[in-house]
């Protein structure tokens, strides 16, 4: 790796100076928004959406997308409520139940990839409808409730870092190892640069796609672990449209939504400055709906600023 | 990218697979063989089927529209708001809300042709800011009345057997094929959507033809709008959100890939009528109403497939 490849590497995507720049204004602007409290709260809501987009990243670097994430999500919170029904001696089992559930489903959207051929939009938009089915036949009210230790990873502190953030930066570390240290990630960016190219190139391109789809799955089942902690119970609607927010993330961290560049870092980034940007509008007072309206403008302004040079199309 | 290799074969797939449905439903109920309860499942599919064919054009022309969910609902309550439950107030609500559509969709056009940014992202922030928009109007609530007479109007059966929102999707759909087909303006979206570049070289206004095309998108959705409230007389602000999810199923299940260049607004309305017909399938045989999202994905994935298979051995790439 020659120097210029590493600054290529290590450079900052654009997204991580907005967060630095929105961090620094909103601490000199914004009345109570440095409070230690405040600023663990604004970490802990980052924490669903950012694993959730660390999942998608990969899917997305290999030129596909996942849609079931948000179902999925909400699958795991409901099961898992359901499971430990609050009692502490099953949270191990709990948590392999997730796991298993999101690697299980992960695998499957990979295989139906693989076998049938079709758009993974339209195949995640049927995973996830059909996802959404079991949750609500499973439940259409809260129910059941996390073991108190999940509660605990998902609302406490370690010497004033929320446990969920601290979890939320391990899980960075190892999918930005993932994804630029290790051949599996090299190969995923390879696929979605050119996947006719990286096939000849004599990649296992169907079992590196497919495999995206595991570590979406398996982070989308972490993410309704900790989502289930935040709630303190099963709500069937807990992840709805989490999905949508995930790829908002991932494209605002600046990764190619056509494949072949990825930034695990900038995901990251993305979801803290939606989450920083929404913790100050409460703040502020703002109403719900001009906050809404405020992240679409947001979204669409930082695309449009963030633009590479050579963008696909989806 | 040759789409429209053997067309006739494409299009007959997509139709066999609705009839195998129709014919299912009808060895399971008699209610398959009712003119009255076809005709019905029509004016069911009319909100999503109205707004599918505008997405249809886009997708043609290569690119996508995730925002017509925020503008069915925003045109649904801008007509609801404005007629306010008067009578009289009706061609102006109706316009207007048609006019609305078409601003946002045209807002749509003029930021995906100024930049090379996907068009996936680009209107799903704009849906955000549309959702916000029609929630600060509503302050969250349904708002407005509809006006006597509307929703008789629309459901008003012909001959007792077809309601004319059922008809009114048709004619819509009939409509967006003849833009489709026998204009210059549909003709060249399959040009630019199939080699933008060979577009250029042809001197084709290409910014001209996006910002037009995704403003017929949000007409159409605002149309989907009109037609929802005539069918459940919802206003309400998030009336449609999910829509932009089976809005798209429908316009991939009719043979429109994301590629662009190929497809057509027929397709798409066998797609959104196979999406309706599941649906009722599973509600013949009683099943759960959660059930019919599990039967919708499963046909949503099932179809697309079969669809891809019959597409590859007729020779196109799907």
């Amino acid at each position: 790796m020659t120097a210029a490849h590493a600054w290529r590497r290590l450079r900052p995507p654009f997204i991580v100076w907005l967060l630095m720049g929105t961090l620094l204004t909103c601490a000199l602007t914004v009345d109570g928004f440095i409070a230690p409290g405040n600023l663990a709260n604004v970490a802990r809501q980052v924490a669903v959406l950012g694993v959730l987009a660390l999942g998608q990243t990969f899917v997305i670097a290999a030129g596909m997308m996942d849609l079931t994430v948000g179902a999925l999500a909400t699958l795991v919170t409901v099961i898992a409520a359901h499971w430990m029904d609050g009692q502490a001696a099953r949270l191990w089992s709990g948590v392999a139940v997730a796991l298993v559930l999101g690697l299980g489903v992960g695998a499957l959207t990979g295989a139906l990839d693989r076998t049938l051929r079709i758009h993974s939009l339209i195949l995640t938009i049927g995973m996830m409808t059909v996802l959404t089915g079991v949750v609500f036949m499973i439940t259409d009210q809260s129910s059941g409730a996390p073991s108190p230790q999940l509660a605990a990873l998902a609302n406490e502190d370690l010497h004033g870092v929320p446990l969920s953030f601290l979890m939320l930066a391990l899980l960075t570390l190892l999918a930005h190892l993932g994804m630029h240290h290790t051949r599996f990630g090299l190969h995923v960016q390879a696929i979605g640069s050119s996947e006719e190219g990286a096939s000849h190139a004599g990649l296992r391109v169907a079992q590196a796609k497919a495999a995206t789809f595991v570590v979406s799955g398996v982070l989308a089942a972490i993410a309704g672990l900790l989502l289930l902690g935040r709630l303190g119970t099963g709500y069937p609607n807990a992840g709805s449209g989490l999905e949508l927010d995930a790829v908002v993330a991932v494209v605002l961290g600046g990764t190619l939504l056509s494949g072949g560049r990825a930034s695990i870092v900038g995901s990251v980034a993305a979801a803290t400055v939606l989450g920083v940007i929404s913790n100050v509008l409460n703040l502020l007072e703002i109403s719900s709906f001009v906050q809404m309206a405020l992240k679409g403008m947001i979204v669409v302004t930082v695309v449009l600023l963030n633009r590479p040079a050579a963008q696909g199309r989806a | 990218m040759s789409g429209r290799l053997r067309p006739g074969l494409e299009q007959a797939a997509i139709w066999l697979v609705l009839l195998l449905l129709i014919v299912i439903g009808a060895s399971l109920s008699e209610a398959f063989l009712r003119p009255a309860y076809l005709a019905n499942m029509l004016r069911q599919a009319a909100p999503v089927g109205i707004a599918a064919i505008g997405v249809t054009l886009v997708m043609v022309r290569g690119g996508v529209d995730l925002s017509v969910g925020a503008i069915v609902s925003a045109s649904a309550v801008c007509a609801a708001a404005l007629m306010d439950g008067d009578a009289t107030r009706l061609p102006l609500a109706l316009l207007a809300s048609c006019a609305l559509g078409a601003a946002l969709g045209a807002f749509n056009g003029v930021l995906v042709a100024s930049s090379p940014v996907s068009p996936f992202i680009l209107t799903l922030g704009t849906a955000i800011v549309f959702y916000g928009g029609t929630q600060i109007v509503t302050g969250g609530t349904a708002k407005g009345a509809i006006a006597p007479g509307f929703r008789e109007f629309f459901n008003h059966r012909l001959g007792g057997v077809l309601p004319l929102l059922a008809l009114a999707f048709v004619l819509l759909a009939l409509l967006g094929v003849a833009l489709q087909r026998r204009t210059p303006f549909g003709r060249s979206l399959y040009l630019v959507g199939s080699s933008p570049a060979a577009a250029r070289l042809c001197g084709l206004p290409i910014g001209r033809i996006t910002v037009l095309v995704y403003a017929c998108s949000g007409l159409f959705a605002a149309l989907g709008g009109l037609a929802l409230l005539a069918r459940s007389g919802v206003s309400g602000s998030l009336a449609a959100s999910g829509y932009e999810f089976d809005v798209l199923a429908a316009v991939v299940l009719g043979g429109t890939a994301f590629q662009g260049g190929r497809g057509g607004i027929g397709g798409t309305v066998a797609g959104v009528l196979i999406l309706t017909v599941a649906f009722n399938l599973v509600n013949v045989v009683g099943l759960h109403y959660h059930a019919q999202l599990i039967v919708k994905g499963v046909v949503i994935v099932l179809a697309s497939a079969i669809y891809r298979r019959i597409g590859a051995t007729s020779g196109v790439s799907a």
